[in-house]
């Protein structure tokens, strides 16, 4: 069996877990279920970590069903494997296997509900980076996103159950958009694989179909990845979802969104002005500012579910900037970010799904003091909030200072200012929690939270929770040097993709060259995480001070972020097609200067 | 030239009115219908792109393979999201269920997932 | 409160003000409406009924050209199922002998012996015709998804002629689970099929068999029958779940 055939396996075997385990799942031990997912998802890691080495020279396309241009004129659906897809992939698939790991003994009165669910979110997920064919990654879109709703309501509580269904009506427009974006990418050029309409649409300089198609289909990848203004359903879902879920909603799903636009803007409309210059225009600034809303309401959080999926929005932001850059450098950045990100976030998840199963509430205030006997667990969680602060050692902070390098070099020096504020002020939100829970020290408001007792199932082995945490706090501490080379050369693969013309061997591929590294910026590191601390410390000790002193003038405009964010499905939904109604402005102003 | 337009005009149509049917909705049942609406609204425009003047469905049992016919991968689309559609209704409608159990009421205005 | 709606209006308002142009704009722009068939599917119709010995050139595309997506889109389905058991959990038990729920002021009418009679007819025609859509996949219109749908709502007749306890009979859940499982696993197998042969994933190496017979097609017919499955049993169970919620409660708190 040749190389290309294992190309498939990642998606199929975890779907084909995941069916087997809803068939046996009532004659076979809870036990073997949960050690089958572990094993399934690590096995498929591996896998994707060999492809990756492997596609480091060249992106390999695979042609379901034989279905390619090599064999006849009708065109199937293709794979084309590029390090960065494989990468993604085996960390996904890893991420989901540290989790199968924290969630040994949760979930037992669904038997294998959960497994298979989480498994089939781990193949669509894998299958959503990896393919090359629009249909194909509408449809891996909506198998996580249909997974991704029933998994956040799962605790049938009131709040859960709202929740779910404001996240379910957004994304779901969000699904219909795309949709029809993919309509009009098939009206204008008659195919339906990423290179090919990239080509056709290029060469029929039908922009204004182009342009339509591309806002209605970013319009979705930037729903599921929550840019301003399509954010508000984020932190609902995060807060209400049993923690695992979260872990996997921040550490890969919403990177997963803008990965998706990264290929649109990478494969399908590279050839469009009108997009790209939408995307330096529009989109760059947009990332600014869900950067911006993002930190400056995780500092207003109490709620440590919250508070990080405030973060989430905040970095976010900070991702899709620098991918709207559409340079090599800004890709590098933003991939190794990603990552970073993803491993940090997703131990700080872990931590406050330990902290709610053993403590019975993630509420900083409640929580005050109370983990000071559970020193290994404060350790972690507070490396992993350093290094969310801007700490510039670790994946994350190289991350942080590739995308800094990549906007000086395109001229955006403003986005370094961004990225400290950004970083200083989740990372100052998160030591704060940290420091009140695990030290017990700052002051304490009046009055208890109004917020419902977050309990999870609390007699799980301690230990199992703990080592998928650290793995990934170490993970991200020492893996910044070596990835780095890496992380450009993916980068460079993943902006020139291989055009129609080599996958259907008219030409050979030319692989780009790996850029030099951008430098600079490892002082913005520090800097922000100095300022993180002393936000961190003033809201501990000053907190009056603050809001009299400092905060007044900017009083009236945190209250209406907070009215903003009130969650109610009728103003998200306004939100959305506003921010529909901004990128439609936003093309045609961009085709017009053009 | 109307009736050039009138496909793509009533698709957004449905998309549009459905949209404002969901902003302005009072009851999540009635939400969960809107909804459906939007997704008629795709597939308008997709099955749309795909048809042809004079032409029958890509079937050819009683007429050999040649014949004008329709476009049969939109078809598949359209059908792909039918799937889809009636996976999320069933999704949205338990959710409901299960609040309107828990709150007694379905009013998007009066429900708020955080106090 | 009041600022929420005001806001929500006039953020609509100023987006409509943007996108209807637009919409009209991109209108203009599309290709006459019927005038030509787009590229891909005039590829499409014009090889694939060769290729493929399968008359319905949809079913061919849903099962072979685009394999794939199809094996997405079931488990899109399963994954739905799933998520609907789980969240619908806590059920009022499998004991299918329960009274419906109570409300006042809602009258509850006996079940007509006209009705009993037609359904008792009605439904093993329906049954058989489910049957055979989804045995007729590749020639003729229909196929796996459609007959599923079908079986499972033929199913549902009987709640309507017969009574809930009747009907849970036919659908137990346990059964209706297996078959949804079994139905996943058979697409995944179908496309490994090919893989043990030494073919790529989901390639149709099968015997083609002849034009307009009910084997023809390949691996098609097998993958049909696999979707088919997996839909009637999902249906079958989402509906299993819905109807379990309008009986009444057992025992005190429970919901």
């Amino acid at each position: 069996m040749n190389l290309l055939h294992w190309i498939p396996l990642p998606v199929v075997v975890p779907l084909l877990a995941a069916a087997l385990a809803l068939l046996v799942e009532k004659l076979v031990p809870r036990r073997v279920i949960d050690a089958l997912a572990v094993l399934v998802t690590a096995a498929i890691s591996v896998e994707c970590m060999a492809l990756a080495r492997v596609a480091a020279a060249q992106p390999m396309a695979y042609w379901y069903g034989q279905w390619g241009p090599a064999h006849g004129p009708v065109l199937g659906i293709s794979f084309v494997v590029d390090s960065a897809g494989a990468g993604a992939s085996a960390f996904i698939a890893g991420l989901f296997s540290l989790t199968f790991l924290f969630v040994w003994h949760y979930f037992e009165e669904v038997r294998a509900h959960f497994h298979a669910l989480m498994l089939m979110f781990c193949a669509a997920m894998i299958g959503f980076c990896l393919t090359h064919d629009l249909f194909n990654i509408f449809v891996w879109f909506e198998t996580m996103s249909v997974i991704a709703f029933a998994l956040t309501g799962y605790r049938l509580e009131d709040a859960a159950l709202e929740g779910a269904l404001n996240f379910t009506v957004i994304n779901t427009i969000g699904s219909f958009l795309m949709m029809a974006g993919v309509g009009l990418a098939y009206a204008a050029t008659g195919a339906l694989d990423m290179a090919l309409v990239g080509k056709t649409l290029a060469e029929r300089h039908a922009d204004v179909l182009a342009c339509g198609s591309f806002v209605l289909m970013g319009t979705a990848m930037l729903i599921k990845a929550a840019g301003v203004p399509f954010h508000f359903w984020l932190p609902d879902a995060h807060a209400v979802a049993p923690s695992p879920v979260s872990v996997i909603f921040s550490g890969v799903m919403v990177p997963v969104g803008l990965f998706g636009l990264g290929r649109l803007l990478a494969i399908v409309f590279a050839g469009i002005p009108a997009v790209v210059s939408l995307a330096h225009g529009l989109l760059v600034p947009l990332g600014a500012v869900t950067a911006i809303v993002g930190g400056f309401m995780a500092l207003q959080q109490t709620h440590l579910k919250r508070l990080l999926a405030y973060s989430t929005v905040s970095h976010v932001g900070v991702m899709l900037a620098a991918l709207s850059l559409v340079t090599v450098h800004g890709a590098a950045g933003w991939l190794l970010y990603m990552l970073g990100h993803g491993m940090v976030k997703a131990g700080l998840f872990m931590a406050a799904g330990m902290l709610a199963a053993v403590l019975d509430s993630v509420d900083e205030f409640e929580l005050y003091g109370r983990a000071r006997d559970r020193p290994v667990l404060a350790c972690g969680y507070f490396v992993a909030a350093l290094c969310l602060a801007g700490f510039p050692i670790g994946i994350m902070g190289s991350g942080a200072e590739a995308v800094e390098g990549a906007a000086k070099g395109v001229g955006d020096d403003w986005l370094g200012p961004i990225i400290i504020i950004s970083s200083a002020t989740t990372g100052g939100a998160a030591v704060r929690a940290g420091v009140r829970i695990f030290l017990g020290k700052g002051e304490l408001p009046q009055g208890r939270s109004t917020l419902p007792e977050e309990s999870e199932r609390g007699d799980r082995p301690w230990l199992l929770m703990l080592l998928p945490l650290l793995v990934l706090v170490v993970a991200n501490l020492i893996g910044g040097l070596p990835l780095e080379r890496m992380a450009r050369a993916a980068a460079a693969t993943f902006v020139h993709m291989p055009a129609w013309d080599v996958l259907s061997g008219k030409q050979a591929y030319a692989a780009p060259g790996v850029p030099t590294e951008v430098g600079g910026g490892e002082c913005s590191g520090w800097l922000a995480l100095g300022v993180a601390l002393v936000i961190a410390a003033a809201q501990l000790f000053a907190a009056k001070w603050l809001k009299h002193r400092v905060l007044w003038p900017a009083h009236m405009s945190i209250k209406a972020l907070r009215v903003l964010h009130a969650g109610r499905v009728g103003d998200q939904l306004a939100w959305l097609v506003a921010g529909l109604a901004m990128l439609t402005a936003g093309v045609v102003v961009a085709s017009v200067d053009w | 030239m109307l009736l050039r337009l009138l496909p793509w005009l009533a698709a957004a149509w449905l998309m549009a009115v459905g949209i404002y049917g969901m902003v302005t909705s009072r009851h999540y049942v009635h939400l969960i219908g809107c909804l459906s609406v939007v997704q008629s609204g795709t597939y308008v425009l997709l099955l749309a792109i795909g048809f042809v003047w004079h032409s029958g469905p890509p079937i050819f049992y009683d007429h050999p393979p040649g014949t004008p016919a329709v476009d049969p991968v939109m078809q598949a689309l359209v059908l792909t999201d039918v799937v889809v559609g009636a996976a999320v209704s069933a999704l949205l409608l338990a959710l409901a269920l299960q609040l309107h159990k828990r709150r007694n009421t379905l009013d998007p205005q009066e429900l708020e997932p955080i106090p | 409160m009041k600022y929420s709606l005001v806001l929500r209006y006039a953020l609509c308002i100023l987006a409509l003000i943007v996108l209807a142009p637009a919409a009209v704009l991109v209108a203009l722009h599309m290709p006459a409406f019927g005038e030509q068939l787009p590229a891909y599917g005039a590829t499409v119709n014009a090889h694939v009924p060769y290729m493929r010995q399968a008359t319905n050139v949809v079913t061919a595309i849903i099962f072979d050209v685009r394999g794939v997506d199809t094996l997405g889109e079931e488990f899109i389905f399963v994954a739905a199922i799933t998520g609907l058991a789980v969240l619908l959990r806590g059920g009022r038990g499998e004991d299918a002998s329960r009274k419906p729920i109570h409300t006042d002021g809602r009258w509850l009418p006996a079940r007509s012996e006209a009705v009993a009679l037609l359904i008792r007819w009605m439904l093993p025609a329906t049954v058989a015709f489910s049957i055979y859509v989804m045995a007729h996949g590749q020639l003729t219109p229909g196929g796996g998804f459609q007959a599923g749908a079908m079986l499972a709502s033929a199913l549902l007749l009987l709640f309507l002629g017969d009574g809930y306890r009747s009907w849970r009979q036919v659908t137990p859940p346990t059964v209706m689970h297996v078959l949804e499982a079994l139905g996943a696993v058979g697409c995944v197998g179908v496309g490994l099929l090919p893989l043990a042969l030494g073919a790529g994933f989901l390639e149709n190496v099968l015997p083609q068999g002849q034009p307009k017979s009910l084997t023809g097609g390949g691996l098609i017919p097998l993958f049909n029958v696999a979707v088919g499955m997996a839909i009637t049993g999902g249906f079958a169970n989402a509906l299993v779940e819905f109807l379990e919620e309008t009986r009444e409660p057992e025992a005190e708190g429970e919901q």
